[in-house]
């Protein structure tokens, strides 16, 4: 069963379109990712898909449910990660968990922040309040937050962006672990964390999806040793497309 | 349950802000007693009773309840500034959650300002052997509720629309212009003209108005004043929740 179906799925602000003609179809379980230079119109089409912003034209069907027939279903079945940390700053990082688990009507949201609490190692930050945290630890509980609603699809909007390598590779564990579990949509600008996570790849330029398929066919696609080689000879023919 | 763990996390926001015990506790009682010593030094020739705590207790509750406007603004446009409340707009929670969310623990507090300041007054009433009845305290109590919604939502309008740069400025605008246009610390009948008729248009003087004539027992005869205060908390809250449902709808 698919996951996700995006047909023609449009963003225009005034005369620029952000978002063009977007076709994708995006299986259950699969971990999916969305490359793409700055201002390619991933975080526009996550925004889109996440019903945080309606299409100009164009729909997406997530699980059976139209994002701009069904917002409010919807939003029962996913969860986001966006770019920008977002938690509650006075409140602890165990407080944060529990009161999303408690939004999603999660039953038993205690139990569901010690299983979180567990799987990210927040223990010893549990009691902290996430104010006083450094920037890497908040956006492990931005994304923890997440993960405690068990939703069917997950969006991460570069979620390793300003971590340590370390933290990094322990986030890269937690996302192999939830393969398969949900369907996981992931924007990030790292190539190699694509190339290691992903199922497969979709790469936009200028709002438009340039080329799909796992990390290995779009190498063979642009007929290159390396993925990071792969993606920009697909992004510069692109680029040169669009001048043309 | 969205609401209560919304109205959950907004009371633990505001209680762990140590300027609400300031703004919101310490200062309405640290005017009262301030006040009250003022007061004093008043020779009773003068003929002055606006300082006296049967008159100033409904006055200083209401300035406080400004600051609750503040917090309500401060606690709005930090979430809308930062990503929390867009991660909360991709949730279930409705346009509803959200505005009860804030407003309940808002109320609740705005609830606790005023028993606190009555409190106090009724102490102060008790050293300087001023009348002063705990009924009718409870009704002025009763007779700032309009107040109270009315004061939140302009905090939550302010929050929805500015930044938390701008919404605390304006939010002082009208704490100013509640503290000299409410009659707090001026008879403004007796003042008379123009400014007594700036006065009536704008809801504080009505409010400080009704809260008095409560505490001096005479709640039958601040009717015209409440109406006029629940005209405003009608109009200014319904413009908050359309100003937090253009939010909610706006492109992030």
């Amino acid at each position: 069963m698919n996951a996700i179906e995006i047909k023609e799925l449009t963003k225009k602000y005034k005369d620029f379109t952000a978002v063009d003609k977007l076709d994708l179809t995006i299986g259950e379980g699969e971990l999916f990712g969305l490359l793409g230079v700055n201002g390619a119109g991933k975080t526009t089409t996550i925004k889109m898909l996440s019903c945080l912003s309606k299409p100009t034209s164009g729909t997406a069907v997530l699980m059976g449910n139209s994002i701009t027939e069904k917002p409010d279903e919807v939003k029962k079945i996913i969860s986001i990660s966006t770019q920008e940390t977002a938690v509650a700053p006075n409140l602890t990082v165990r407080e944060n968990l529990e009161f999303i688990a408690k939004i999603y009507s999660v039953p038993d949201p205690k139990a569901a922040a010690d299983n979180v609490i567990a799987d990210f190692s927040l223990g010893e930050k549990e009691n902290a309040r996430t104010k006083t945290l450094s920037g890497g630890w908040q956006r492990k509980v931005s994304i923890a937050m997440a993960l405690i609603t068990s939703p069917q699809i997950l969006f991460l909007d570069e979620p390793t962006l300003g971590l340590d390598v370390l933290a990094r590779r322990e986030l890269w564990n937690v996302i192999r672990q939830l393969k398969s579990k949900m369907t996981i949509i992931l924007t990030t600008h790292y190539l190699e964390e694509a190339e290691a996570l992903c199922d497969r790849i979709a790469i936009m330029t200028s709002g438009k999806l340039r080329a799909i398929g796992t990390a290995e066919e779009l190498k063979q696609l642009a007929g290159k040793e390396s993925f990071e080689d792969a993606f920009i000879e697909i992004a510069e023919n692109a680029g040169k497309e669009e001048i043309k | 349950m969205r609401i209560t763990a919304f109205a959950n996390r907004n009371i633990k926001e505001l209680i762990r802000d140590p300027l609400s015990y300031v703004f919101c506790l310490g200062f309405p009682v640290v005017m009262l007693l301030l006040m009250s010593v003022i007061n004093k030094s008043i020779p009773a020739q003068a003929n002055m009773t606006v300082f006296r705590i049967d008159n100033l207790c409904a006055g200083i509750t209401v300035f406080g309840l400004t600051f609750l406007m503040l917090f309500a603004a401060l606690l709005s446009s930090k979430d809308r500034t930062s990503s929390f409340l867009t991660r909360l707009y991709a949730s279930p929670m409705t346009a509803f959650d959200f505005i009860a969310g804030y407003y309940l623990p808002m109320l609740l507090l705005a609830l606790i300002q005023c028993v606190i300041t009555f409190g106090v007054s009724l102490i102060i009433a008790a050293v300087e052997g001023v009348s002063l009845s705990i009924g009718g305290i409870l009704l002025a109590i009763v007779t700032l509720i309009p107040s109270m919604i009315l004061f939140i939502g302009f905090g939550l309008l302010f929050g929805c629309k500015f930044s938390d740069k701008a919404a605390p400025g304006l939010c002082s605008a009208v704490i100013s212009a509640a503290a000299i246009l409410g009659g707090i610390w001026m008879d403004v009948d007796a003042i008379g003209g123009a400014i007594e008729k700036i006065c009536c248009i704008l809801p504080f003087y009505h409010s400080v108005t009704a809260a008095r004539l409560a505490v001096a027992g005479n709640i039958g005869e601040c009717g015209k004043d409440l109406l006029i205060v629940c005209a405003y908390m009608i109009v200014v809250a319904a413009l908050s929740v359309i100003a937090f449902r253009q939010n909610m709808t706006k492109d992030k």
